[in-house]
């Protein structure tokens, strides 16, 4: 048994359209890994930034686990929600990105996307807001069905994980 | 007026800062030993402190002399010395509060009266038994007034700065007294009118924290109890989560605190601290550790109960590479609505799992603008697992490693494809996180017509086998040439690969890690040295036959040397060759080259 721990935060979010945005997010592993102690997931609060449009949410992330193999590493996946001055919710991008398996400190750029509609829904989109969203969430953090997608291009999510390994030598592996 | 300052013997600087112990012990048992001795006259000592200067008195003359301090001028042998042991919050009263507390007309709080209880007490039975050390407590109003009024300047008007004010006000002492508004149900995260108590609380750090002060009472014989005499000897603050602070720090190795009274006779104090606490007895600390280590060890079978205690292996002698990878993004095209497809190709002794998929389409993603570039995010996830499995220990070529074979395609609205470029990654022989930027081309044909084929109906030349980015495998030639074969630069692709390398080899060689470099090395350091063993093998079998080098060769050596041979055996001269190359190589590190050196001096002998 070895033993992983990610002590972090989720730092904010820049280059989406507007701001005041909120992140959800979770930690997706395999099977053979277990959560000892800290939370899976969790939920930003919205942040309105007054300058410039990188919305800080500094959200922190402890967790432990334990593994009897590398398989199915952890993977972080995000989802980045803007709401509104009327409190409507809309997703502005869905990303993810494999949680560091080298010890240290790791400043990661988490790149997004967005589903992509036709036309008409992109028009709607443009004046009311709103967009398609996944069916499945588990498409953001896995490759098998994406060639399905139509996608666009969104902002970045920007972290800082911290990564602490035990007894990973013990078993022969280097990371 | 009078004032004392606590000086240090020479060369020791640490008598500011006090020193922080850390116990899990409740506090109660904390015991200072102090003990205070009046040295002689200051001015005897120190003749260059007293100013002004141009005032010889007899004492300088005295000093001049060398001559002992004066028996007569107030010595008195039973004022000389005085020793303590005072528990944490023992209260030992001075003269001065014996004075005042006397009368019953002095007391004003329950605190007073306590103090007139007690002092009632010592006098009934004969008496208190310290003189000149005594204590405040928590509970006195002096260790309220010090925090308040401490001056941390030698400026004369210096008053207490806001924060002092209203760290004082917080009066953080009291342990009983933290905020309770620190736990706040969730359904309230925010307190939108905070109240006067909880501004206070939360604006300012708020540890609680205990003090206690060791005073000296150091004024001349016989003048006992007046406040101006007073000193402090040590503080010790102690919080909830036993921290004890220690100012100044126990005197251990470093020799004893002096104390420079300023009054008319200039008096020296010297004064020691040390640690009385009980110890712990051996066998309770047995007990303790044994506790300890039952209830780790018992948290370890639980988690071993929550995971398993196993973790898979490779097979020895296979490298295991895993590679965590995404493909970031791809920027830099000229055309929308990128998607990028990719395979991986195993060169030979590698393999892979059977379920493992080796290639893999991203989704089609449109692109925004970022700077100068168009860029595309896919933040496309794979996992590659793969085996490399050295099948032919003798052969000296570097193995070749897994590499990544991807294109960039564009996809328009009306479904028309076109090739945006080509580009190839080798995964990297380090492990970590790597991130790589691959450019990119496409080929071009001669010609307008070609472009505006790709313009107006999409399409354009495409490679028929993508592993003609790098080497063809295909191709058996000498030299690989791509004359006649033009291209065009387009953008680039941004792989993010955290790669994981195991092996059961990592595990001898952990000692020897820091003079290994690469992987390479360390997998194939035994083999290079089995390869020079089975050159050595057979130069012996070609001297004598009977005897096969399947050992190291130093043992082979010591074999040799036990049969003592004859000086007439060729191995008798082989022995003394190889003996010194042996000494000096490491045994890990034995080249090639150095092999078929010592090939060619066998054959060399043996011809």
């Amino acid at each position: 048994m070895a033993e992983v721990h990610i002590i972090g935060q989720i730092v904010g979010a820049s280059g989406f359209p507007r701001n005041s945005l909120f992140c959800k997010w979770g930690i997706h592993t395999g099977g053979a890994w277990k959560l000892l102690s800290g939370l899976r997931e969790g939920q930003t609060q919205v942040d309105h930034p007054q300058l410039d449009d990188v919305a800080y949410w500094s959200h922190p992330i402890d967790v432990h686990f334990a593994t009897k193999g590398l398989q199915g590493w952890p993977k972080l996946h995000v989802q980045v929600w803007h709401q509104d001055s009327f409190g409507r919710s809309e997703l502005y991008g869905y990303g993810f990105c494999h949680l560091p398996s080298s010890p240290g400190w790791h400043m990661l750029t988490c790149t997004t996307w967005q589903p992509l509609g036709s036309w008409q829904e992109r028009l709607s989109q443009l004046f009311v807001g709103g967009g398609p969203q996944l069916l499945q969430s588990d498409l953001i953090y896995t490759g098998a069905d994406r060639y399905r997608l139509q996608t666009i291009a969104a902002g970045t999510v920007h972290l800082e994980l911290a990564v602490l390994l035990r007894h990973f030598a013990r078993y022969g592996v280097e990371c | 007026m009078v004032t004392g300052r606590a000086m240090a013997e020479l060369g020791w600087s640490a008598e500011a800062g006090g020193a922080v112990y850390r116990s899990r012990d409740p506090v109660r048992n904390l015991r200072v030993r102090v003990r205070i001795q009046r040295v002689t006259h200051a001015s005897l000592l120190l003749p260059q402190l007293q100013q002004p200067p141009g005032q010889p008195g007899p004492e300088l003359i005295g000093l001049a002399t060398l001559r002992p301090p004066p028996a007569a001028s107030g010595y008195r042998p039973d004022d000389e010395e005085e020793e303590a042991v005072i528990g944490w919050q023992e209260k030992f009263f001075s003269q001065f509060e014996v004075d005042l507390y006397q009368h019953d007309s002095a007391c004003q709080t329950p605190l007073d009266r306590q103090y007139h209880q007690e002092i009632l007490k010592l006098e009934k039975s004969g008496g208190r038994k310290n003189h000149r050390i005594f204590t405040y407590t928590d509970h006195d109003r002096f260790t309220n007034l010090e925090e308040h009024c401490q001056k941390v300047t030698t400026s004369v008007q210096e008053v207490p700065s806001y924060l002092a004010e209203r760290m004082a006000n917080l009066r953080r002492r009291r342990q009983d007294r933290r905020p309770m508004e620190g736990n706040v149900p969730k359904s309230r995260v925010i307190t939108w009118e905070p109240s006067e108590e909880f501004i206070k609380n939360s604006h300012v750090i708020n540890t609680p924290v205990q003090t206690m002060y060791i005073m000296g009472d150091l004024g001349p014989y016989g003048k006992l109890g007046h406040r101006e005499y007073e000193h402090v000897l040590c503080t010790i603050k102690v919080d909830s989560n036993g921290v004890i602070t220690v100012k100044p720090d126990f005197t251990g190795t470093k020799g004893a605190y002096r104390i420079e009274v300023d009054g008319e006779k200039r008096e020296l104090w010297k004064y020691t601290l040390e640690n009385a606490s009980a110890q712990v007895q051996p066998e309770e600390e047995g007990q303790e550790q044994r506790m300890f280590r039952d209830l780790y060890s018992r948290h370890k079978e639980y988690l071993n109960g929550l995971v398993g205690s196993d973790f898979e292996m490779t097979l020895p002698g296979a490298l295991r590479l895993f590679v965590n990878g995404e493909i970031v993004s791809a920027q830099g095209y000229e055309y929308n609505h990128l998607y990028v497809h990719f395979f991986l190709e195993l060169p030979s002794c590698w393999s892979s799992p059977a379920f493992q998929q080796l290639s893999g389409v991203t989704q089609t993603c449109a692109t925004k603008s970022l700077g100068e570039d168009n860029v595309a995010f896919f933040s496309y996830p794979f996992t590659l697992e793969m085996f490399f499995t050295q099948e032919d220990e003798s052969e000296g070529s570097l193995p070749q490693w897994p590499v990544i074979y991807f294109e960039v395609l564009s996809l328009d609205y009306w479904q028309r494809y076109r090739v945006e470029g080509y580009g190839s990654i080798v995964l990297p022989a380090t492990p970590g996180v790597h991130t790589l930027t691959a450019p990119t081309w496409r080929p071009i044909e001669l010609g307008t017509v070609s472009e505006l084929r790709r313009f107006f109906i999409g399409g354009s030349p495409e490679l028929e086998d993508m592993t003609y980015v790098r080497v063809p495998g295909t191709f058996k030639g000498e030299r690989l040439s791509r004359f006649g074969f033009r291209t065009e630069t387009t953008g680039s692709v941004t792989f993010r690969l955290h790669c994981l390398q195991q092996s059961k080899a990592f595990l001898d060689s952990s000692a020897m890690r820091k003079r290994m470099q690469s992987v390479l090395d360390r997998l194939s350091g035994f083999s290079q040295q089995s390869s020079l063993l089975n050159v050595l093998g057979e130069a012996f079998s070609l001297v004598s036959p009977t005897r096969r080098a399947n050992c190291s060769v130093c043992s082979l050596h010591k074999e040799r040397r036990r049969s003592r041979p004859s000086p007439e055996d060729s191995s008798a001269f082989l022995h003394l060759l190889f003996l010194p190359l042996c000494l000096t190589l490491p045994s890990d590190r034995v080249s090639l080259e150095m092999a078929e050196t010592l090939r060619g001096r066998l054959e060399f002998l043996s011809g």
